[in-house]
């Protein structure tokens, strides 16, 4: 068997909003298919921002072809509920009258949990779809939601479980969750900052993810900024701004990014020291990022970004 | 109403732009001026308290100790408070139940265990609950509100509508009477299809399990519908403001306009852009300047160039970022710049210097705000 016949066929990125999930998500599903892997890269909850970074119009829940393997879809709780009730009663007469029905709507909308495990089934059936024999796709990426929602998603094949206890729903539940909750097939791979909040916040998600967290390959630290100069030299050569009266400020910008490397330091180290997974720290290119100059985001700068994330080594 | 002059802020937008600590650093500035403030966070990730540094948060108002932290309270007060769902679902089911034994009985309901607490959707519909429990209580001039990013604030504000739907007193009956009661002809054929659909999906058992529980929550699903559109109401009214929080990142700002759009099409008033972490331009720099000096200088000045010269680029691309923004914005549009600032955020110093660029309470309701 190869490495990448053993690396889990599906990766879940998760994080507190703002980290660069989309980013992350991307980067890696890049890299996949730049190396003959069939990839699809998911976006949750109707977030529509992967095709644009490849500079495309999405299609939505259909599959958008990004790349030569490499596609991308956008999963809408709406559209996932559809797609699975439709294929369970076969008739979509029936689920138009059930499902778009005036008294209905409501109730359905309310059924507790229904909108995040109809979006992990989704993801599920692309693991299991087949084609010419073998699977469809080597490799399912999924941009999964902000922290808190991402864990309510996660979770959410085994409360539906519970809520359902037997009958066909609970049947579909449990298969999701057999290969969700399983660490040969899924993989979990966090994204964090180098700040107080999001480390405080990750390894909160952490904590709570229980049973999940032997799906655990790895945290990402995001947007870290390298130091054009070391301490040392910095602190030797320096004294040379004081000549002038805006020396302060001058000192201030440089010493402001030495402390930024030092936190990114030990950020990392704090987050390997409370999930014990690998920490990889990946640049922030705040070019692509902040859209300079009007420049996107590239391919170079993606796979850039998955060099750093080594996912050979993370067993991804 | 009870207390028609308590005024509402809404922070919203995507995720990571710094919603959470500049509804803390408003709430600050707010309670410094003199004002009676609450700020409620209904982010599952549990930020505020980090950016309070008050420790644990609750359902229950926790005082910020402002005389403590500042040396001095400006004569107001300051509450924080993280949504509990199940707690206000729980108030709230003994509230309007008829009587106890008709309250355990929800509150016992399987299905409702589940419904009120573990899955998502309860935090958006109990935190506008929790609000307009704040808001009636009368302690407030102010209450501000951080919610989560865009996708799930937007759960939150349809979440009234969801739940007035759901307790809309059809589906009620529908789903707790048998098929060919009087008056139900003409859902009758379409009753027993669903019946049958929701039974092969669900299991016989869980459904049973659900009607039970709207049959349970009957007694209290007139009182529910007032409330929720009470809260409909409250987001709509002339003393609310919703804040559209971005970083001068496109797609934060992408997120924000898609809000605003959202705003307009539900008729909630906006009240401005914030913009957070906006690169301030370098000090004047030219490495010319500095020729002939030793190697060791030499190297101090290179790291001194190269970081003045990235930092002019992003000042320049955040500049014409807010320009976009603005654009896009309707005219005339208040819109604070809040610069990047350089310490932790959850350090109180860093709160209150985020607060000197945030609006305060007589821009946002001009003449007639709270405290004038």
């Amino acid at each position: 068997m190869t490495m990448s016949g053993q690396a889990p066929r599906v990766v879940l990125v998760t994080g507190k909003g703002g980290v660069g999930k989309t980013v992350v998500s991307a980067s890696l599903a890049l890299h996949y298919a730049s190396i003959g892997l069939r990839t699809v890269l998911v976006e949750t909850a109707g977030a529509t921002n992967v095709s644009a970074l490849f500079g495309r119009t999405g299609s939505g829940y259909a599959l958008t072809e990004l790349r030569p393997r490499l596609s991308t879809l956008s999963l809408t709780p709406e559209a996932a509920i559809e797609d699975y009730v439709v294929q369970q009663i076969r008739f979509k007469r029936l689920y138009t009258m059930v499902f778009k029905n005036r008294v209905m709507g409501p109730f359905i909308d309310a059924v507790p949990g229904l909108h995040d495990a109809v979006q992990l089934g989704k993801v599920f059936d692309l693991s299991r779809e087949r084609r010419a024999g073998g699977h469809a796709w080597d490799r399912v990426v999924v941009d999964a939601p902000a922290t808190g929602h991402g864990l309510t998603m996660l979770g959410s094949a085994r409360s539906m479980m519970e809520l359902t206890r037997a009958g066909p729903l609970h049947e579909g539940v449990k298969q999701v969750q057999d290969v969700i909750g399983d660490p040969r097939h899924t993989a979990v791979l966090l994204v964090s900052l180098a700040e107080g909040l999001p480390v405080n916040e990750t390894i909160e998600l952490w904590e709570r993810l229980g049973e999940s967290r032997a799906l655990l390959r790895g945290v990402a630290l995001n947007l870290c900024l390298p130091s054009p100069i070391s301490a040392a030299d910095w602190r030797d050569g320096s004294g040379v701004l004081d000549a002038v009266p805006n020396g302060a400020a001058l000192r201030a910008l440089v010493e402001r990014r030495l402390h930024r490397v030092e936190q990114q330091a030990a950020a990392a180290e704090r987050l390997h020291a409370a999930t014990g997974a690998p920490v990889r720290a990946l640049s922030d290119l705040r070019a692509a990022r902040d859209g300079l100059n009007g420049r996107p985001w590239a391919e170079p700068d993606l796979l850039r970004l998955a060099a750093q994330l080594e996912p050979s080594g993370l067993g991804l | 109403m009870s207390a028609p002059h308590t005024r509402v802020l809404v922070c919203c937008g995507s995720g990571g732009v710094g919603k959470t600590s500049l509804s803390a650093a408003l709430a600050i500035k707010l309670a410094r001026s003199g004002l009676r403030v609450a700020v409620l966070t209904i982010d599952p990730a549990r930020r505020l308290a980090d950016g309070l540094g008050v420790g644990a948060l609750g359902n229950d108002a926790r005082e910020v100790p402002l005389r403590a932290l500042f040396g001095d309270d400006g004569g107001g007060r300051l509450d924080a408070l993280m949504l509990d769902a199940r707690s206000t679902f729980d108030n709230l089911v003994r509230r309007f139940a008829p009587d106890a034994r008709a309250a355990q009985r929800v509150l016992d309901n399987r299905y409702y265990q589940f419904a009120s607490t573990r899955l998502g959707g309860s935090h958006e519909y109990m935190a506008m609950e929790r609000l307009l429990e704040l808001v009636q209580s009368d302690a407030y001039d102010v209450v501000v509100l951080d919610t989560p990013p865009t996708r799930h604030a937007l759960d939150f504000l349809r979440a009234p509508e969801r739940m007035s739907g759901l307790m809309d007193q059809g589906v009620l009956k529908w789903l707790v009477m048998p098929a060919g009661v009087g008056g139900w002809r003409a859902l009758e054929f379409g009753s027993e299809a669903v019946s049958s659909v929701l039974k092969a999906l669900l299991g016989e058992g869980t459904v049973g399990e659900i009607a039970e529980f709207f049959d349970a929550f009957r007694g209290l699903g007139d009182g529910m519908r007032q409330r929720s559109l009470a809260v409909r109401a409250l987001l709509r009214a002339p003393t609310t403001r919703f804040f559209l929080v971005s970083s001068p990142a496109a797609a934060a700002r992408a997120e924000a306009l898609f809000f605003l759009a959202v705003l307009r099409e539900e008729r909630m008033p906006f009240g401005g852009f914030l913009i957070n972490r906006v690169a301030a331009a370098p000090p004047a720099f030219s490495r010319a300047d500095w020729a002939g000096r030793s190697p060791a200088e030499a190297l101090a000045l290179d790291a001194v160039d190269a970081l003045c010269a990235e930092q002019a680029d992003l000042a320049a691309a955040h500049a014409k970022a807010v320009a976009a923004l603005r654009a896009e914005g309707p005219a005339g549009a208040a819109c604070w710049l809040v610069p990047e600032q350089s310490g932790e955020l959850h350090e109180l110093s860093a709160l209150i210097a985020l607060g000197a660029a945030l609006p305060d309470a007589a821009s946002v309701w001009g003449a007639d705000g709270p405290g004038a």
